[in-house]
């Protein structure tokens, strides 16, 4: 991986202690990282606050980078790592996951701010509303290697050599999630497409 | 082309992975074959579904609330790696612990038995009787020896 991948050129001036680097690194992949851990574990807020301590993480592991990979393959591997330690300590203390469902809730109730997708019908809305429960609590049910395949193929477009460095496993095994996975997403939205 | 290789395909058709020749005869077959092209509706369709959902956008300030927490220390994962092995050293610990107690217990008893056995013999006048010693009846009566 060489230094006109512009990620890795920042990645090497955070190396340096470049702070307005790691600035510019966060502007670019703050969405792809919030959204990622959202997919995994539905809480806006906490989704936000695990993806500060991903990039405390890159920070901190700047001494050691070494730009071997593209840069969103090893930003992704720590990602997931941050979902998994999420979920480890849910187990540990199911009480707090219990208050992190609680989504905030602004007055229209429409939750988190999502982008307009200039819908103006409200039942339509709501109708669409819905569906995206429907979609996202239909991911998050996968198994967790699955669930990280999916979103990473369907939502980052990385691809299965990505995905797989990513999970630690094969390209092979990597298509076998995605079928596994698209063969139950399949079958749990039936009846909404 | 066969439907179960076309269906084998699906994941490649939806990730782009088919050359133009098989993509050809993928779409060649599908005009064909009703089963198939259901089978496919259904396959890309949830894939084109999950694109409707758009994410959520990052809260203003997000980076630089971000570079303010660069100075923390990090979360500690409280050694989720030595969590469970930890656990298991202190299970087999106490086990240990209280199997040494139960073993100790019992030495002690067994010796406040001997002792006292011991104090029974030496007020045992029949045992200087070469005649008791010898066919050991009298010992056998005395059910703590």
């Amino acid at each position: 991986m060489t230094s006109s991948d512009p990620d890795v050129t920042l990645m090497l001036r955070v190396r340096d202690g470049d702070t307005e680097a790691l600035r510019e690194l966060i502007e670019r992949h703050q969405r792809a990282v919030i959204n990622t851990i959202h997919r995994a574990i539905g809480d806006a807020w906490e989704a936000e606050d695990l993806a500060q301590r991903v990039f405390l993480q890159v920070y901190r592991s700047s001494k050691r980078y070494k730009p071997t990979a593209k840069f969103t393959t090893w930003l992704f591997t720590i990602t997931r790592n941050t979902i998994l330690n999420e979920h480890r300590r849910r187990n540990r203390h199911p009480a707090d996951s219990l208050d992190a469902l609680q989504e905030p809730r602004d007055e229209d109730g429409a939750g988190w701010q999502a982008p307009d997708s200039n819908v103006r019908d409200p039942a339509q809305a709501a109708v669409e509303r819905e569906l995206q429960e429907k979609i996202t609590q239909a991911i998050r049910e996968l198994p967790e290697a699955q669930r990280t395949a999916v979103i990473l193929c369907r939502y980052e477009g990385l691809s299965y050599e990505e995905i797989a460095t990513v999970l630690g496993c094969s390209v092979s095994a990597t298509k076998s999630l995605l079928h596994r996975a698209r063969q139950t997403l399949k079958e749990k939205l039936r009846g909404y497409y | 082309m066969s439907c179960q290789r076309v269906r084998n395909q699906f994941d490649a058709r939806l990730d782009g992975r088919l050359t133009a020749s098989e993509q050809a005869a993928f779409d060649a077959h599908l005009i064909g074959c009703a089963d198939c092209r259901s089978e496919w509706g259904a396959y890309s369709g949830v894939w084109q579904m999950l694109g409707r959902d758009e994410g959520i956008e990052p809260s203003i300030g997000f980076a630089e609330r971000t570079l303010r927490r660069l100075n923390e220390p990090p979360v500690v994962v409280h050694g989720w790696a030595w969590g469970r092995p930890l656990r298991w050293a202190a299970l087999a610990a106490s086990i240990i612990a209280l199997g040494v107690g139960a073993w100790s217990r019992h030495e002690r008893m067994l010796d406040q038995k001997r002792a006292e056995v011991y104090a029974r013999m030496r007020q045992a006048d029949y045992l200087e009787d070469y005649d008791v010693i010898a066919n050991l009846d009298k010992l056998k009566e005395d059910h703590s020896l």
